[in-house]
């Protein structure tokens, strides 16, 4: 065992030692993290030896010592200050400050009934037992390392159950603010996502941080549809300079159910977003469609791995990403059609636009097929900005600056228009130009 | 408006103009006609500033002032505008918006404010009228998925739109059938104005059957060898260019 290796052991260790004492936890959830922190003793440590981890370094995050976010924050203090606010009021609102609730700033009064929305925590607290068949059902603590050390020092995070056939007529609007002001946190929220049969709901969550706040977060999301639900997700996660951004989405898929996403990765000094998807039964149908803008000393990192061992399901996997500067992007898409899962429809598309010479992209699409009568396609590209389109906009009047961000706005523009509701579309439009006003900038100043 | 005085330029060390001279006034349209290779696409691009042509002698003014010094989207905003004979295609970026922002980069160029939403949509309807084009085209990508003939209404829309004072058309025939070519005429047509230039660059005299010019000019190997009126088009109509390229030997 190499020192590097005792000292990543030694890093999961200390941030075990933290763990504030906690009272009156219900035994399902202490069961978990008893379980969880021996998983973190004994699970293999992320290393670049690994596949899931060879292009994205963790070793960064293992030279920097984090504390656990314990306190509540004031977070009437901050609600003056910073763009925490939702653009749609006609939403229920809940906000989430280092993964804990604050109801003092959400709105979730006049649920319809069958609906629960808020805090994981008191959720868990008033019905652990009938919570237990989904909570740590998707998310296994003893595959990951970090979902171990993420159950194993949780608390708090989002929670959503729809009973069934409940459909919500408003759509659900969630920020998860990280702040560490002060010193460097680390940040787990832990959510939980339950769609019974039938059930519909749209989601929209924004990962922020204030300042050059600085942090390490280890989020997990399971989601649950079970049964002809519908979930329509929106993941837009940017956050400050000094952010390790780390979540993994584990979503498991009942028949005939529907799960529609987009996400948006345009800021962080790390991020990397893990989904898993696994079919239950037959005839779901998943849509995933990413976006990722990465620049000077950044790095974001896309993972989707997608298991088809049941029949009659399909998927649509569009991933597109933005690299300038020294960024770094990674991509690493598996889809696995097993033996069984006939008439599996897959397909799997990542583009890349690079915009320096110094910028990366590692792209891995993989499809795997152990079936024979399946419909699956798989592809990817990594290209620069086409000279003879800047030139017809230039020769239309238009500067070069404003040229290449058009033409960058239109290279994104498919998976932006895979938003449906405008509110929330218009809204990453107008961050994804803010963004790149500063890429262009960026790219002047070279 | 526009003069051109001795130009010599090549493309990759490989010369293509040699010495080439024309004079461009207001209101009027010239015709440039020539043999494949003769150097026509070449001047078109050379005056809209399209990059990969060494310019290596000669002038060329527009209103006074050296164009060839004048960044590209500095020659759209004082007028200058070149209906490409490959309209490039733009996935993802909407017609109405490119057309907007081309407008309105125009006009803050002018020291003008940007025009509001509804004055634009006017416009453009009563333009895309002009050129017969339906309006879903303006909802899409700019030039993706359009036909050869979409794609050069497209053209003349914009410049209908931006109204340059010296439009140069690039084969804009090529490629069109009769119904189009008609349609794209009668666009160019009405576009034609006492303080508007127009140089239809044309392998075929087809084009100028519709859109009559003042001015016909024969280039070939990089020199224009005969000038004359719209007859000239006719007699190479039916004599072709050989003895004429015989002439520039």
């Amino acid at each position: 065992m190499s020192s590097k290796t005792v000292e990543s052991r030694s890093w999961f260790e200390q941030l075990l030692q933290h763990e504030a004492p906690v009272t009156n936890e219900p035994a399902v959830v202490d069961e978990e993290r008893l379980a969880a922190r021996a998983a973190v003793q004994e699970l293999p440590l992320p290393g670049r030896r690994q596949e899931l981890w060879r292009y994205s370094s963790v070793s960064e995050i293992f030279e920097q010592s984090f504390e656990p976010a314990t306190e509540d924050l004031d977070v009437e203090l901050m609600a003056e200050s910073g763009d925490w606010l939702l653009p749609d009021t006609q939403a229920y609102r809940l906000l989430f400050v280092n993964g804990r609730f604050a109801p003092a700033l959400s709105n979730v009064q006049e649920l319809p009934e069958g609906v629960r929305l808020g805090s994981l925590r008191t959720a868990l607290h008033a019905d652990a037992q009938s919570l237990a068949i989904w909570f740590g059902q998707a998310a296994k603590h003893d595959t990951h390392i970090f979902t171990a050390l993420n159950t194993a020092l949780m608390h708090d995070g989002l929670f959503i159950h729809l009973a069934a056939e409940t459909k919500l007529d408003r759509p659900i609007e969630v920020m998860h603010l990280n702040l560490a002001p002060e010193k460097p946190l680390l940040i787990q929220p832990r959510n939980l996502v339950v769609l019974e049969r039938g059930a519909q709901a749209e989601l929209t969550e924004r990962y922020r941080s204030s300042g050059d706040s600085h942090y390490f977060h280890n989020g997990v999301s399971e989601i649950v549809l079970e049964e002809g639900a519908e979930l329509e997700h929106y993941r837009l996660q940017m956050e400050s300079n000094k952010a390790y951004h780390l979540h993994q989405g584990f979503l498991a898929q009942g028949a005939n159910s529907r799960y529609r996403n987009t996400t948006l990765a345009l800021g962080g000094k790390w991020s990397r977003y893990d989904l898993q998807v696994r079919f239950k039964a037959e005839g779901a149908d998943c849509e995933t469609n990413g976006l990722y803008l990465v620049g000077e000393h950044q790095l974001t990192d896309q993972h989707l791995d997608v298991l088809h061992d049941t029949p009659h399901n399909s998927g649509r996997h569009n991933y597109k990403g933005i690299a300038y500067s020294s960024g770094k992007a990674v991509f690493d898409g598996r889809i696995l059609v097993a033996k069984d899962a006939q008439k599996t429809d897959a397909h799997l598309s990542n583009k890349n636009l690079l915009l320096s010479r110094r910028a990366e992209v590692d792209t891995k699409p993989q499809l795997e097929i152990y079936a024979d009568d399946v419909q699956c396609s798989h592809g990817t590209t990594v290209g620069q900005l086409d000279p003879q389109q800047r030139f017809y906009l230039q020769s239309r009047g238009l500067d070069a600056d404003t040229a290449r961000k058009m033409l960058c706005i239109g290279f994104a523009s498919e998976v932006l228009e895979s938003i449906k509701r405008e509110a929330i579309r218009d809204y990453t439009l107008s961050r994804m130009q803010g963004a790149l006003d500063n890429v262009i900038e960026k790219l002047n100043e070279q | 408006m526009l003069s051109i005085k001795n130009l010599t330029a090549s493309v990759d060390d490989k010369p293509i103009l040699n010495g080439l001279d024309l004079e461009v006034k207001p209101g009027e349209v010239h015709a440039i006609m020539g043999p494949n290779g003769s150097g026509k696409s070449t001047l078109a691009h050379i005056l809209s500033g399209r990059e990969g042509y060494e310019v290596t002698g000669g002038e060329v003014k527009y209103d006074g002032e050296d164009l060839l010094e004048l960044p590209i989207e500095e020659r759209a905003h004082k007028g200058v505008f070149l209906a490409m004979q490959y309209p490039v295609e733009l996935p993802g970026v909407n017609n109405m918006n490119f057309l907007r922002e081309a407008l309105n980069a125009k006009r803050r160029a002018g020291g003008e404010d940007d025009m509001d939403a509804v004055t634009f949509m006017k416009l453009i309807r009563e333009k895309a009228k002009l050129v017969q084009m339906d309006e879903k085209f303006l909802k899409r990508s700019v030039n993706v998925g359009f036909s050869g003939g979409e794609k050069k209404r497209n053209e003349i829309l914009q410049m209908a739109i931006l109204e340059p004072r010296l439009a140069i058309l690039d084969e804009t025939d090529s490629g069109l059938d009769i119904d189009a070519l008609r349609i794209v005429s009668e666009g160019v047509n009405a576009l034609r104005s006492a303080d508007r230039a127009i140089i239809l660059v044309t392998h075929y005299q087809r084009l100028l059957d519709y859109i009559e010019p003042d001015h016909v000019h024969v280039l070939a190997k990089g020199r224009i060898v005969r000038s004359g009126d719209k007859s000239l088009a006719r007699e190479l109509e039916e004599r072709g260019y050989g003895w004429l390229e015989e002439d520039a030997a």
